[in-house]
């Protein structure tokens, strides 16, 4: 009985001296300038931007002019775009297509870049802090952080989402066919019986409620499934000293979840504007949508 | 024993939520690598419905870790 109380005091003193060696990265950003009123700038608002300017100046450098023979850097890009538009063109359908792709771009290039920047050597590691009394250095106020693992702005990212896709669903769908889509009876008439039909159109009715509130969560869990993922892995990393096998599944996840943020924000559209044309691409699959409904 | 066993927190209504989203995106995740190697055609197809299930699987469990008390 001694030798196992002996055995658990000295694990919990372990853990408790690995817990003081590598503390978990702080919930909240830390603010580097507060302007006054209430505007503060924080580290992860403060890397936001320098990625973003850097992303710019990098795409504005390789394309410069667009030209119609395409130099090295443009044919880069361009192929970056062509495997997207074939991986989104089913999903969103042919009618709301063209608005949606931009931004679908600029949000999986864009949140790819921000996770893989907190994998950057010197992100979340360099900055303010204290010494101990025995000579441990603590970090309080990293310089850097990583901006997607900020929980305010994956709000914002997918805010961003959410607006654009109520707007593409008003303009290519219309109020008539969400309301359809959402509430309607989707039942085909002729097949089933005249007595339950009725019974249909009520269960049809509920479930409206129900999609209502799931989209009306989806900018939370969007925000949630891409800030939960980035800060976890920024833990795990501090966690461990960086280890290599967990460094290579971060940049995984950097690139799925991009990837999951984009596709649901491309399934979201998709299931409200594509109806009926997506067994035939290449036929006009306008006359069939109109057809269906 | 007892120190150790104390400092073990957290919260057994939203770990029960997320074991089960858990489970639930990696049954998915099963059966969309299985159906992929069945059908490779169709991975397109498969990849959305994997995707939007995955989503409202992981939703209940982001619901049960915000909102469980």
């Amino acid at each position: 009985m001694s030798l196992a109380k002996k055995f658990f005091s000295s694990v919990a003193a372990l853990s408790l001296a690995t817990s003081a060696m590598a503390e978990g990265v702080s919930p909240k950003a830390s603010v580097l300038f507060d302007l006054g009123g209430g505007w503060r700038i924080t580290n992860s608002m403060l890397t936001g931007w320098m990625i973003s300017l850097v992303i710019i100046t990098l795409i504005l450098w390789a394309v410069r002019q667009p030209k119609v023979l395409p130099g090295k850097a443009q044919s880069v890009f361009e192929s970056v775009l062509e495997a997207l538009r074939d991986l989104f063109e089913p999903i969103v359908g042919k009618k709301a297509f063209p608005a949606v792709f931009p931004l679908l771009v600029t949000l999986f290039i864009f949140i790819l870049i921000q996770n893989w920047s907190g994998l950057l050597p010197g992100v979340g590691t360099i900055g303010k802090g204290h010494v101990d009394a025995e000579g441990h250095f603590h970090l309080t106020q990293p310089f850097v952080r990583p901006f997607t693992a900020d929980f305010n702005s994956t709000i914002a990212l997918a805010l961003i989402s959410f607006g654009a896709f109520l707007i593409i669903i008003f303009k290519y769908a219309g109020p008539k066919l969400i309301l359809w889509d959402l509430f309607g009876n989707k039942a085909d008439k002729k097949e089933t019986p005249g007595w339950l039909y009725p019974i249909l159109s009520l269960v049809f009715l509920v479930v409206g409620f129900i999609e209502v509130f799931s989209i009306s969560i989806r900018p939370f869990t969007l925000s949630v499934r891409l800030f939960g993922n980035v800060f976890g892995g920024e833990n795990l990393l501090h966690g461990t000293g960086f280890f290599p096998v967990f460094y290579f599944m971060e940049l995984l996840v950097g690139l799925i979840q991009a990837t999951v943020f984009t596709l649901l924000s491309a399934v979201y559209v998709g299931l409200i504007c594509n109806h009926g044309d997506d067994h035939d691409h290449d036929h006009a699959a306008d006359g069939h949508a109109e057809a269906h409904h | 024993m007892y120190p150790l066993l104390a400092e073990i927190t957290g919260n057994i209504a939203s770990a029960l939520g997320l074991l089960g989203a858990a489970i639930g995106v990696g049954l998915i995740g099963t059966k969309a690598a299985e159906s992929v190697g069945r059908n490779p055609g169709a991975s397109g197809k498969i990849l959305v419905q994997a995707i939007i299930g995955m989503a409202l699987a992981e939703g209940l469990g982001i619901l049960a870790l915000f909102l469980a008390k």
